[in-house]
């Protein structure tokens, strides 16, 4: 295995030490700690150097986002809304906002990225955000749901309707009209500050539309979402990693009837499969990390396939998980726990595995005259 | 998701650019499509091949198409992405190596 941004994996380690446990209890991350992963660089590692970042290739950035997910997949999932929002930036922004916006997500500030609508999740066409040019302004009015991190961030990309087009508007958070209300008690990755967000008649000098706007709806949320996939595949890798780990070392360790649980082979089969959810996983993930760091086309049906079977793989291994360390692994805060909860919630953002199969399903359509 | 690789469409003119389209088109879409046939607003174009549609572009051109450039304007037809892809080429230069990541 490759050990690119080695150093920035201790980092993360040295600071997160043993405390996901409290965080997933308390709900809440630490924003120092955040801060100071983002001013390293490390919570959008792929933002080139020439901006402030780590230039790191998604492979490596992807290893980066499994290490942290084995950790604590509520500040995975702030590494993953950092990371949209860079690179929603780095696509869709101009030089200037490119250069302004990158350098600040990388000294420090956070971001999070507004997609979901109360009427309009996977169903692009129902999305009612609007943002409307008003002179050398924008008015912005609307209501975001589950906005993942933006309890903690500084700026809230929202995406919206624009014209005919659509558009992608960088809002401070503390702007005139934006109001963030954390989700109370989700279900999973508890402190990922999951929040709602109002927009009511938010207005923003025109410079702050990546791009001035009219992009088409549909290339502005795929390209945004195909780097969560990336991001969530691979922390879903790290969840798989972790449950392994767990359930390997609990079976080895405890003994029932007079030997290790490991020696029972129905336990023996539930650690052969967490082991083929770690390989497997890790490969569909590496391919579709070489798919976007060759910038190949195919990289963004791969990034759907990454996550769909990575989520999948990581919701059967803290099934299987939790079902092997019994009750040394059902409290909440324990990682195995954690992890039961937290990926229910992979197999629904960034495309439900419903979408995930109706994607693919399409994909295998072009696939024959 | 800038590109290394050298156009093999090279020499391109507006002609080969808006073939190559066609052809691409026609084997992703199973359509034939017009020079002037609005792709976006006909539904022809899944959200997943906008984004496929761009990084091709790029691959197949060596051209980094970014910001203001990702108006739908500039992909509503062939006519219109032909006319992008020459003018990012000769902006550009198209024997620069690849694009820097200020692209």
């Amino acid at each position: 295995m490759a050990e690119g941004l080695a150093g920035e994996r201790a980092l993360v380690g040295g600071l997160v030490g043993d405390q996901p446990a409290a965080w997933d209890l308390a709900g809440e991350l630490p924003v120092d700690l955040l801060r100071k992963l983002g001013a390293e660089g490390i919570l959008c590692a792929e933002v080139p150097a020439a901006f402030g970042g780590l230039g790191a290739s998604s492979h490596d950035n992807g290893e980066l986002a499994a290490y942290t997910g084995s950790l604590c997949s509520s500040l995975r999932s702030i590494m993953t809304s950092q990371g949209i929002a860079a690179w929603t930036i780095q696509r869709f922004g101009d030089r200037e906002q490119r250069r302004r916006y990158l350098a600040e997500l990388t000294s420090g500030q956070l971001a999070a990225v507004a997609f979901s609508e109360p009427e309009a999740g996977s169903d692009l066409s129902a999305m009612r955000t609007q943002i409307q040019p008003s002179g050398g302004l924008v008015v912005i009015d609307g209501q975001k749901i589950w906005t993942t991190g933006a309890r903690y961030a500084d700026h809230i990309v929202v995406l919206g309707r624009y014209g005919d087009g659509a558009a992608a508007v960088v809002v401070p958070s503390d702007a005139p009209g934006v109001q963030v209300e954390p989700v109370p008690d989700p279900l999973g990755c508890r402190a990922a500050g999951h929040s709602h967000v109002r927009l009511d008649g938010v207005r923003l000098p025109a410079s702050h539309v990546l791009g001035g706007g009219g992009q088409a709806l549909s290339l502005l949320f795929t390209t945004a979402l195909s780097y969560g996939r990336m991001s969530v595949a691979w922390g879903c890798v790290g969840i798989v990693r972790a449950c392994l780990h767990a359930a390997a070392g609990h079976a080895k360790r405890r003994e029932q009837s007079g030997k290790p649980l490991a020696e029972h082979q129905l336990v023996a089969r539930h650690l052969s499969e967490l082991l083929i959810a770690e390989q497997v996983s890790t490969r569909v993930c590496e391919y579709a990390s070489r798919c976007w760091d060759a910038a190949s086309a195919d990289l963004v049906m791969a990034a759907v396939l990454a996550k769909h079977v990575s989520a999948g793989h990581a919701a059967r291994s803290a099934s299987t998980t939790v079902q092997v360390l019994a009750s040394a692994g059902a409290t909440d805060g324990h990682v195995a726990a954690r992890a039961y909860r937290d990926t229910k919630l992979m197999e629904i953002i960034e495309g439900s595995n419903e979408i995930c199969h109706l994607l693919l399903a399409e994909h295998a359509l072009t696939t024959v005259p | 998701m800038t590109a290394e690789q050298t156009s093999e469409f090279a020499p391109a003119t507006a002609d080969s650019i808006a073939d190559a389209l066609v052809g691409f088109l026609g084997q992703r879409l199973k359509t034939k499509v017009a020079l002037d046939q609005e792709l976006f607003k006909s539904g022809l174009v899944s959200s997943m091949f906008a984004m496929e549609l761009v990084v091709h572009l790029e691959a197949s051109y060596d051209i980094a198409i970014l910001g203001p450039e990702l108006k739908l304007d500039n992909f509503r037809t062939v006519g219109a992405m032909t006319s992008l892809v020459l003018r990012l080429r000769e902006a550009e230069g198209v024997s620069r190596g690849s694009a820097g990541a200020d692209g």
